[in-house]
């Protein structure tokens, strides 16, 4: 159900819109003319439906329980997840397809198109990510963004310019409820 | 330098005559390696070894270049801008470029102080850095000489700074173009690199009286809360010693040491400490603005490096007057190294200049301790500090509207607003554990827009713990001696010392310094040899465990493991790289001179070393660490070090990768990913820990040692990572590879994964990449085999 609908139909339901405040987070950086485009949560849900082989980047920021239910739906979704940093301290015993990846040498692999992923099974078409430490992330598909043909799309609280699709900065109140909208259009497992 | 028949005359010190036959002659001086004095070519097929492995990775900042007037050009999605170049090969210029500037600094400090301690100490001043017959392993590995006198380092900086010139020209527009071989070009000024701190460092050991490969160097104070503010306060910020120096020596002349507070700021700390025991270290770069701020110095003395562009501006406030002793670094100060010093003294004191250059050593030193002595009582009388009182204090953390401005500006992205909040309650320990976080940059003092001087808030707030920061160091022992090599090498080399970690580098953490403190306590507990140098070794420092002791306190300075030592300031960092070339040539008996290549590829295949540079911030620091991967050594940096927008990451899955050759017979073995990068970040000291294990294999290792290797990467990861490693069997090669106290377990782990065991013998029948061959000479360069040399 999209934000206007929702409006549409009931004035009374909060609208999460998550493409405000679509600036850098860290106020300079800005990497040049290629920003990316501010993105509603439903729209990301769907293109992370239609992909055929997603991946779900999440790092040492995902330790907040309410966060991590999240990255722990996503992943009960049949998402798979890179855990980097030290994410899968989180996720250990969630029983998700998650990964230890380092997140550098993932954004390296990730460019190279015989990478076989991480579980031997071949490459990426899209890459969904947050939870990562705001300047890493944004360095790290910094990447992707000008190597490979792969789509990024941030989910993350912060607006990344880097990735092709971003929410913009968010306080917590309107993150979650936003991952909760990117997480209802996926198809339940 | 004007080049004389037969000798060199360096400018100003032209009755100062050295030989130019001098370094040469003799048979010490016969290169044994093919590639003495390399040219920015001649390593180049090693340099492509490196890069075929550990491909260079870039993470741009920009996407834009405005290096020449054709530009700006976009250069998004690696498209080609008007001159040609594309985003690879843009970052790798900027790589290069970046190496080059980190080289430049290091060396050019050494020419300054070879210049200084020629005329002072004449040529012929013998060299001396303790127990070693090999002095100087990185001069000799590069230059193919053995220098005896500090005369002997002319040529080499003479060199260094030749090829970082013919090095710069290459980063012109319309000069280099293609990415791989800018690496190469940035893989030799990293060498430069190497070598310039090299010389600075043996330099000032030897004619300075610094500590000569002491082990047992003394133990001293740091931090913020060890200066008495009632005394005459003089602080020295950069890290060129020559000035301090005068000055201590002034002050010990006079008998000064109980009248006046000396103390020192970055690495300048570090060398004055081994100057002088009396001296005292405030702490690294990132408290250099907090010290300022907070009133205490009285003097304050800069020479070069990390020393912070506004240091005058912030000074003047609290009329602190500066003294630049360094032509680097002038302000735009007047040059009174020509007046009287009595002079000088009575224009700064009455505040009609805020600061001098002054670049008279002998001046500095008779005009330091006088103007301590008047400025001293004057300043504490007014009561001078940046820091609001109390009642300022509480009005200014309510004018805070939570934008969270200054937390996007914050490097650290800080909650400075939370801190702020919890502070108009009277809660202070918000912002004491923003103060340890909190590099001190001021970003945030420009961002605020209710104008809240947000860093003397958080310093004003934190003055408990401000007070409490008294911690303590081990003064820099310089380089590691020949005998301790030779007893610990064979442990290295067989891998039953589980590793060297070098904890080097600045301050930039993406958490504070009490990580540091924690990774280094858990290594040193696993028995890893710490190697420590510049900030990281003060910061280290800085923390305690139950029992009020740091970890210099509990651990010796010897090369052995589970050791601590640090070595020094920033240039003593090339004793980190030069202890790899001992190791070869002590204990494997490998020729240095003009062999790089053979000494490199023997570091990279044998030697458990890698440097951990957790706070980076400056371009010295990579090429430190760009230095070290040529030389075969793996760097990990802390999260910042993706903004430097290079590194080479190896990927395992490509086998091909892997191959490397037995030097018996020239056969290809594909071996284990060992090490698996050369440059590397990771998020978080979680993270790092096992990475850093498992940056201490190598195709050498034997069963014993791999073993331990195996047992500290296993356990690092499931203490950390909540996880066995994933990779953990691609480095046993037999059932002797895997940790006694968990074979069984391990050995069902590998069944699982289709490795064929005979649990009967307790053996591996089929399933490792390759077997141990105790004999195997792993090498990736092709003519150190014996079959393909004959
Ligand atoms: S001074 Fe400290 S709090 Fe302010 S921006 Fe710099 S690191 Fe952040
Ligand atoms: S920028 Fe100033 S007003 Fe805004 S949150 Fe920070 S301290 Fe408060």
């Amino acid at each position: 159900m999209s934000a206007k609908t929702e409006k549409g139909v009931n004035p009374e339901v909060k609208v999460i819109d998550t493409t405000r405040q679509a600036v850098p987070f860290d106020t300079a950086n800005i990497p040049g003319p290629k920003m990316a485009r501010a993105v509603m949560p439903a729209v990301s849900g769907k293109m992370l439906a239609k992909a055929k082989r997603p991946l779900l980047i999440v790092g040492s920021e995902i330790s907040d329980p309410e966060v991590l239910a999240r990255v722990v739906s996503l992943g009960k979704a049949g998402i798979q997840i890179a855990s980097v940093g030290d994410s899968y301290a989180y996720l250990a015993d969630k029983g998700l397809d998650a990964h230890y990846a380092n997140m550098h040498a993932l954004a390296s692999y990730l460019c190279d198109p015989q990478w076989p992923g991480l579980d031997g099974k071949g490459g990426y078409d899209l890459v969904v990510f947050f939870g990562i430490t705001y300047y890493y992330a944004s360095q790290a598909i910094s990447a992707l963004k000008n190597f490979s043909h792969i789509k990024v799309i941030s989910i993350d609280k912060y607006y990344h310019p880097n990735a092709d699709m971003s929410f913009g900065n968010l306080k917590k109140d309107i993150f979650l409820p936003a991952l909760d909208e990117v997480i209802a259009q996926l198809p339940k497992k | 330098m004007i080049t004389k028949k037969g000798s060199f005359v360096i400018e100003g010190l032209e009755n100062v005559q050295i030989n130019i036959g001098k370094v040469g002659a003799g048979e010490e001086q016969i290169a044994e390696g093919p590639t003495p004095r390399p040219e920015i070519i001649s390593l180049r097929s090693w340099d492509h070894r490196i890069l075929d492995r550990y491909n260079a990775v870039y993470t741009p900042t920009g996407d834009t270049c405005d290096m020449c007037t054709y530009g700006k050009c976009d250069l998004t999605g690696n498209k080609e801008g008007a001159c040609g170049i594309d985003l690879e090969g843009q970052s790798s210029r900027e790589a290069l470029t970046t190496t080059i500037q980190g080289a430049a600094c290091h060396s050019a400090h050494g020419r300054h102080l070879l210049n200084y301690l020629i005329k002072k100490y004449g040529a012929d001043f013998k060299i001396d850095v303790g127990p070693s017959n090999l002095q100087a392993p990185i001069t000799e590995t590069v230059m193919g000489i053995t220098p005896k006198t500090i005369g002997d380092f002319i040529p080499v900086l003479d060199y260094v700074e030749e090829q970082l010139t013919q090095l710069m020209a290459t980063t012109n527009t319309g000069q280099e173009g293609a990415s791989r071989d800018f690496e190469s070009k940035s893989l030799h000024a990293g060498m430069l690199d190497l070598l310039g701190m090299e010389v600075s460092d043996i330099i000032q050991i030897s004619c300075l009286g610094f500590p000569k490969s002491d082990e047992n160097a003394p133990v001293i104070e740091i931090g913020m809360g060890i200066l008495d503010p009632k005394k005459p306060v003089v602080v020295c910020v950069g890290h060129n010693i020559a000035a301090p120096a005068y000055i201590l020596d002034n002050m010990d002349a006079n008998n000064l040491f109980d009248k006046i507070e000396i103390a020192g700021l970055c690495c300048t700390a570090h060398d004055m400490t081994r100057y002088k025991r009396t001296a005292k270290i405030v702490g690294p770069m990132t408290k250099e603005l907090k010290y300022i701020r907070s009133g205490i110095p009285d003097v304050l003395v800069t020479d070069e490096q990390c020393v912070r562009a506004d240091i005058l501006k912030e000074a003047q406030k609290l009329h602190i007057p500066v003294i630049a002793t360094s032509e680097k670094i002038t302000y735009g100060l007047p040059d009174r190294s020509k007046d009287n010093v009595d002079d000088i003294i009575e224009d700064l004191v009455s505040g009609k200049q805020a600061g001098v250059l002054l670049l008279d050593f002998e001046k500095i030193g008779e005009l330091v301790p006088k103007l301590a002595m008047k400025m001293g009582p004057i300043r504490k009388a007014k009561g001078y500090t940046a820091l609001p009182t109390e009642e300022e204090m509480k009005k200014l953390v309510s004018k805070c509207t939570q934008c969270l401005q200054c937390t996007k500006d914050c490097p650290e992205s800080l909650p400075i607003s939370d801190a702020m909040v919890a502070a108009t309650t009277g809660d202070l320990t918000k912002f004491e554990e923003l103060h340890d976080k909190c590099i001190g940059c001021g970003r945030c003092d420009y961002s605020c827009p209710v104008k809240i001087p947000i860093l003397n808030v958080i310093e004003k707030a934190s003055q408990r713990v401000i007070w409490e920061e008294k911690g303590k160091i081990r003064i820099g022992r310089g380089q590691i001696g020949d005998p301790e090599i030779r007893e610990e090498g064979r442990n290295l080399v067989l891998g039953t010392t589980p590793g060297v970690i070098a904890f080097v580098g600045c301050s930039n953490y993406p958490n504070g310094t009490k990580d540091v403190y924690d990774m280094v306590e858990e290594m040193i507990q696993r028995s890893y040899i710490i190697i420590t140098s510049g900030c990281a070794t003060m910061d280290i420092g800085m923390h305690k465990d139950k029992d009020g002791k740091t970890l210099y306190e509990r651990y010796p300075g010897r090369f052995v493991k589970g050791n601590l030592l640090n070595t020094g300031s920033c240039v003593s960092n090339a004793h980190i790289a030069a202890t790899t070339i001992k190791v070869a040539s002590i204990f494997a008996g490998r020729k240095t001179k003009g062999n790089w290549e053979e000494i490199a590829d023997y570091v990279m295949n044998r030697v458990g070393a890698v440097g951990l540079s957790w706070g980076a911030y400056s371009q010295k620091a990579f090429a430190i660490g760009t230095g070290c991967n040529r030389l075969g050594i793996p760097v990990v940096v802390g999260p910042h070090g993706t903004k430097y927008r290079r590194a080479y990451i190896g990927k395992p899955y490509k086998k091909e990768t892997w191959n490397v050759l037995d030097g018996r017979d020239g056969s290809v073995v594909n071996v284990e990913p060992a090490p698996e990068h050369m440059m590397i970040t990771a998020e978080t000291k979680a993270e790092v820990l096992p990475l850093l294990a498992k940056l201490c294999f190598r195709p050498s290792d034997n069963s014993l040692g791999r073993a331990i290797k195996l047992t500290h990467y296993i356990e690092l990861s499931e203490k950390y990572l909540k996880k066995m490693p994933d990779d953990w069997h691609i480095y046993v090669r037999n059932e002797a590879d895997l940790p006694v106290a968990k074979k069984e377990q391990l050995m069902k782990l590998l069944e699982e994964r289709g490795w064929k065991i005979d649990w009967e013998k307790k053996k591996i029948m089929e399933g490792p990449l390759r077997k141990v061959d105790v004999s195997f000479q792993p090498t990736n360069v092709p003519r150190l085999c014996k079959e393909v040399k004959k």
